[in-house]
C-alpha cells in the first residue's frame, strides 16, 4: 500500500515510518503540519494517511480539519486518525459522511504492529477501525438504544463489534459464536436498521452510522 | 380611619428624621446658650463651648449617618452601603510581629488599639459623614421640623389671648395638617445622594475583595499543583521506572531464558499503555485537549456526547474567550453535569450558551428531583469562587422536586 504519514513530533513520525516499511508498505509522503497534510493528501492520493490530529501552526485540530476537508473533495480518500485522545465529537465528525475507510484510534495502539497494520488494511478498503475507547463512550451515552429499540441484545454486540471494525469472522470469536451466527445476526440487524442489500463494506458502515444516530446527537 | 394612621405615622417619622438631621445643630444651639450663660462678652468663656462644638460634631457625625441609614432602611427599603472600613482577624506572621490589616505591631494588644485608631478616626467615609451632617439639616431636617414645628407654635397660639397670634397659631395648625404625612420624605433622597460610598471607598472595597480572591487563587493553585505533582509521582513516573526495570531485566534474560524475556516485554507494553491512559486522564483534569482544539462550544459538545444524561446544547453569538474563561466555564459546566446524573438522578440537561454585547451567559438545566444548595467549601460554591476570578456569578434555583437551574454569567468586553 502506498501510505501517507502526517505527524508533527519527529520521533513519533520516524518511528511510525520504520514500523510501516518494516511490515512491507511503502511510505509516499510525510507532513508535518495541517497544510501540508491536506496539499499531500491532494497530490498523492495515497491508499490510506495515517494523521495526527493536532498540528502545527496553531497546535488546534489542523489535522483533523485537513483530513475532513480531503475527504469533502475526494469522498472516501481512506484516512485513519491517530491521537493522543478520543473523542466522540470527532468520530461522528469524521463517520458523518458515511462513505467508510475511516478509523480513529489512540496512538498507542502501533503497540501492538500487527493489528494497527490489520486496521490499516481495513480503512484502505473502505471499512472503519474505531478505538474500543470511542465505542465504549457510545455504548456508556444517554439511553444509546433510542429508535434501536427491537435490537437484541446479541445483535447489539454485534453492532458495537463491526463499529470498532470487525469482520464476522472476527467478531465470532470475540463472542464465541459460529461465523454464520454472526451473519444471521448482522442480517437481521440490517433489515430492523432499514439498510437494505448492497455491497458489503458500505452497508457495515452505514449501520454503524444509524447506530451512532441512534444516540444522543447535541 | 387610614387616613388617620398615615398622618400619625407620618407625624411620628417627621419627628424622628427632625430629632436625628437636627442632633448636630442642637448641640451647637447649646454650645452657644453656654457660650452666652457664662458671658458673651468674655472670649474665655467661649473655649469650653467650642470644644463642646467640635467634639459634639466629630463625634456624632457617625451616628448620626447610621441613624439616617436604619430609618431610610426600614421606611423605604433602600439599603445604602455604609462602606465603613472592617476589621481583619489580627494574626501573628511568621516573624512574631501582629498585622492587623495596616500595619504591624510587635505585640497584640498594640495592633489592636491601632486597628481601633484608625477604623474609627483614619477612614475616608468620616468626611463623608461630616458633610451629611452638614447637609441634611439645610434639607431633610428643616422639612421634617414642618410638623414638629407647627405643633408648637399652634399649641402656644391656642394658649395666648392676642389676635396676631392666635392666627399665626392656626397657621401653625395648617402647617402641620398639611405636612404631617409626606415631611419626612426627603430623607431617602438626601440620604441616598450623600450617603453612599464615595468613589475612592468603593475602590478600597474592591481592593479588598480582590486581595481576597487573590488568596483564594493562590491557595487553590496550589493545591492543584500539589495534585499533579502527587498523580505524576505515584503514576506515571513509577511506571516508568517499572518499565525501565522490566526492559533491563528482559535484555539479562534474552540469551539464557528467551520465553520469561517475551514475557516481561509484554508485560512492560501494558505498562506503557495503563500510564499512557493515566497521563491522559490527568491531562484532561488539567486542560481537556478538546477545549485547545476546538473551543469551549465543542468541548461543551463532546462533554454532552459523553454524559450519561441526554443532553441538547444550543449556542447564539460568536465566542471567542480568553482560554482561562473558557477552562472555568468548561469545568463548571462538567461538574454541573456530574452532578445533575450523580446527585439529582436527571435524565436530561440543556445547556445555552449565549453571548451578547456585555457578556456570556451559560445556563445549564436538568430535569432532576433538584435541591442543591450553595454550601460554603462545597462543590458549587468552588464554581462559584472559580468564576469571580473574572467577575463572573453564578445563580442556581433548586427547589425540592426540582427542575435546577444554573446560570453562570460572565461580563465580556464587546468587539
Amino acid at each position: 500500500m502506498r501510505i501517507l504519514v502526517a505527524e508533527d513530533l519527529y520521533l513519533l513520525r520516524d518511528g511510525m515510518v520504520r514500523l510501516i516499511e518494516a511490515c512491507g508498505h511503502e511510505v509516499v509522503a510525510t507532513a508535518a503540519t495541517g497544510p501540508e497534510t491536506l496539499d499531500a493528501l491532494r497530490a498523492f492520493r495515497p491508499d490510506v494517511s495515517v494523521v495526527d490530529v493536532r498540528m502545527p501552526p496553531n497546535q488546534q485540530d489542523e489535522g483533523l480539519r485537513a483530513a475532513l476537508a480531503a475527504r469533502q473533495e475526494l469522498p472516501g480518500l481512506p484516512i485513519l486518525i491517530l491521537s493522543q485522545h478520543v473523542e466522540q465529537l470527532y468520530a461522528r465528525e469524521l463517520l458523518a459522511d458515511g462513505s467508510g475507510g475511516v478509523g480513529y484510534l489512540l496512538k498507542e495502539s502501533v503497540f501492538d504492529a500487527d493489528q494497527f497494520v490489520d486496521a490499516l488494511e481495513r480503512v484502505a478498503a473502505g471499512g472503519t477501525a474505531l478505538d474500543p475507547a470511542v465505542i465504549a463512550k457510545l455504548l456508556a451515552t444517554g439511553s444509546p438504544r433510542r429508535g434501536l429499540e427491537r435490537v437484541t441484545d446479541r445483535e447489539y454486540e454485534v453492532l458495537a463489534l463491526m463499529a470498532e471494525g470487525l469482520s464476522n469472522q472476527a467478531i465470532g470469536r470475540r463472542l464465541f459464536l459460529s461465523e454464520s451466527a454472526v451473519g444471521k445476526y448482522t442480517t437481521s440487524m440490517f433489515g430492523k436498521l432499514g439498510i437494505t442489500d448492497d455491497e458489503d463494506t458500505n452497508r457495515r458502515v452505514r449501520a454503524v452510522l444509524a447506530y451512532l444516530n441512534s444516540t444522543t446527537s447535541p | 380611619m387610614r387616613l388617620l394612621g398615615a398622618w400619625v405615622s407620618g407625624f411620628g417619622r417627621s419627628c424622628a428624621v427632625a430629632a436625628v438631621c437636627l442632633a448636630v445643630p442642637g448641640v451647637w444651639a447649646a454650645a452657644v446658650a453656654w457660650g452666652i450663660w457664662w458671658g458673651a462678652t468674655n472670649p474665655w468663656s467661649w473655649s469650653a463651648p467650642v470644644l463642646l462644638v467640635v467634639a459634639g460634631t466629630i463625634g456624632l457625625a457617625r451616628p448620626v449617618c447610621q441613624a439616617a441609614r436604619r430609618l431610610v432602611a426600614r421606611w423605604s427599603g433602600t439599603t445604602i452601603p455604609g462602606g465603613y472600613r472592617r476589621a481583619v482577624p489580627v494574626t501573628r506572621l511568621s516573624t512574631g510581629y501582629w498585622w492587623n490589616g495596616f500595619s504591624y505591631e510587635r505585640t497584640r494588644r498594640d495592633a489592636l488599639m491601632d486597628q481601633r485608631w484608625r477604623l474609627r478616626w483614619r477612614d475616608p467615609a468620616n468626611l463623608r459623614d461630616l458633610r451629611f451632617v452638614a447637609v441634611a439639616p439645610l434639607t431633610a431636617g428643616l422639612v421634617a421640623a414642618l410638623p414638629p414645628g407647627g405643633l408648637a407654635v399652634a399649641v402656644l397660639g391656642s394658649a395666648s389671648a392676642q389676635t396676631s397670634v392666635r392666627v399665626a397659631g392656626a397657621v401653625g395648625a395648617l402647617v402641620l395638617l398639611a405636612a404631617a404625612p409626606w415631611a419626612w420624605r426627603l430623607l431617602e433622597p438626601v440620604a441616598v445622594r450623600f450617603l453612599r460610598p464615595s468613589p475612592a471607598m468603593a475602590l478600597a472595597d474592591r481592593v479588598e475583595e480582590l486581595t481576597v480572591q487573590r488568596a483564594d487563587v493562590t491557595v487553590a493553585q496550589a493545591a492543584e499543583i500539589r495534585r499533579i505533582e502527587r498523580d505524576l509521582h505515584d503514576g506515571a513516573q513509577a511506571r516508568l521506572v517499572a518499565l525501565g526495570l522490566s526492559l533491563a531485566t528482559a535484555q539479562r534474560l534474552m540469551d539464557r531464558d528467551p520465553e520469561a524475556a517475551r514475557a516481561l516485554m509484554r508485560e512492560a507494553q501494558a505498562g506503557a499503555t495503563a500510564s499512557l491512559a493515566e497521563l491522559r486522564e490527568l491531562i484532561r483534569g488539567i486542560s481537556p485537549p478538546v477545549l485547545s482544539e476546538r473551543g469551549l462550544l465543542d468541548a461543551v459538545r463532546a462533554l454532552a456526547l459523553d454524559s450519561p444524561l441526554e443532553v441538547s446544547v444550543r449556542a447564539e453569538g460568536a465566542l471567542e474567550l480568553d482560554a482561562p474563561i473558557e477552562s472555568a466555564l468548561y469545568f463548571a459546566v462538567a461538574e454541573l453535569l456530574t452532578n445533575a446524573a450523580k446527585h439529582a438522578r436527571a435524565t436530561h440537561a440543556r445547556i445555552t450558551i449565549r453571548r451578547d454585547a456585555t457578556a456570556l451567559r451559560v445556563e445549564v438545566e436538568d430535569d432532576g428531583r433538584g435541591g442543591a444548595a450553595v454550601r460554603s467549601g462545597g462543590g458549587l460554591d468552588g464554581l462559584r469562587r472559580r468564576l469571580a476570578v473574572f467577575d463572573g456569578t453564578m445563580e442556581v434555583t433548586s427547589p425540592p422536586g426540582g427542575p435546577t437551574v444554573a446560570i453562570m454569567m460572565v461580563p465580556c468586553e464587546s468587539w
